[in-house]
């Protein structure tokens, strides 16, 4: 039996701790990496091609959504499992959206996190009777919803630089981390505020948290 | 009955993520200082379980189902005043820090610094000391637990 490799990323140490011990009680399972943050997560997902990626929704400079719509671009191989305290309607539509197969609350049991592994090295999407239930009950409502046709108006690089915009960086650390230049920096700041109907940075941040691409 | 100056201090953990539990659970047992003695997910299981356990002491989050850490805090310090409290939590303000030593607490842990100071933490506890996280200021922490 060959092994499953699996990438863990969670800001926090404590909860990446808790996620290794676990898998690695697994007979065949290995965690062959840590990230902190999604941008992290990325990278390291590119480097290290793991069978599954577990990951976090809320983490610093691109969050768990947004990484795994790169590692699903980059990696189509690598499954993902979405871990996240945030027990909503929207949350579990637009884990979907992103390409993840499978979506595990934080308050779930041990045992549902080693299902939804288990299941997504197969290849096979992974919810918990509670996420389901959320799914069937937002059936067909889903598109009607104006925060979301906005949200899908922005493309991938234009949330990625929502989020950070919203962290509080300029226009012109956003160049930096990106590795674009300020000048490209900021038209895409202009755009994501054109496209979102917003006029200065304290509405951009105010979407930016209402819509959960950062945490208050 | 003479407590056993070689038994292992008894822990009991208490959060709604079992995550979390785990990764406390994993930092305590690499040691044989330390022995978890349960574990608890929400609010009214911490206060039954602790009542039974009678832990030395109780790590708890402050966000759980009700009632929360901080209430659990404050009805605990009533009934086992000798168990003492360790606040595990996001929160870090200071709000939410002088809440909980108003509550009882005798420490106060930032998770992000979990893994790099449980120990140092509990050690603290165990001396009769309190323990915050650094990132506080430390004379606003000083008088809150003078």
């Amino acid at each position: 039996m060959s092994t499953l490799k699996v990438l863990i990323a969670d800001d926090h140490d404590i909860v990446r701790k808790g996620l290794r011990t676990l898998l690695e009680e697994h007979p065949g399972w290995e965690v062959c990496g840590e990230a902190r943050s999604g941008r992290e997560a990325v990278e390291q997902a590119v480097q290290l091609n793991p069978d599954v990626t577990v990951i976090d929704v809320s983490m610093p400079d691109l969050n768990g959504l947004e990484a795994t719509r790169q590692i699903r671009k980059a990696c189509p191989k690598t499954e993902i499992l979405i871990i996240t305290h945030h027990d909503s309607d929207e949350m579990a539509g637009e884990v979907l959206d992103a390409g993840a197969r499978g979506y595990v609350l934080k308050s779930d049991s041990d045992k549902d996190l080693v299902h939804a592994v288990e299941a997504l090295s197969h290849h096979k999407p992974f919810f918990t009777s509670r996420v389901t239930e959320i799914f069937l009950a937002n059936r067909g409502r889903r598109i009607t919803d104006p925060a979301e046709s906005m949200r899908s108006r922005l493309t991938m690089r234009e949330r990625e630089i929502l989020q950070l915009l919203a962290e509080g960086k300029t226009a012109k650390e956003v160049a930096s981390v990106l590795g674009i230049a300020v000048k490209t920096s900021d038209t895409h700041r202009t755009n994501i505020m054109r496209k979102l109907n917003v006029h200065s940075v304290a509405e951009l941040v105010r979407y930016a948290i209402r819509n959960k691409v950062v945490e208050p | 009955m003479l407590a056993d100056p070689a038994a292992p201090t008894r822990v009991m953990l208490s959060d709604d993520h079992p995550f979390v539990r785990r990764g406390l659970r994993t930092i305590l047992e690499s040691t044989s200082q330390y022995e978890v003695c349960g574990e608890a997910g929400d609010g009214n299981q911490t206060l039954e379980l602790a009542k039974r356990l009678r832990p030395d002491i109780l790590i708890t989050d402050i966000s759980m189902s009700p009632p929360n850490g901080l209430e659990v805090t404050a009805r605990l310090r009533q009934s086992l005043p000798q168990t003492k409290i360790l606040i595990i939590t996001m929160h870090d303000s200071e709000e939410m820090l002088q809440a909980a030593a108003a509550a009882g607490a005798s420490g106060y842990l930032l998770k992000s610094d979990a893994e790099e100071l449980l120990m140092i933490a509990l050690q603290c506890l165990e001396a009769g000391h309190h323990f915050v996280s650094p990132a506080f200021n430390p004379e606003f922490t000083n008088r809150l637990f003078e």
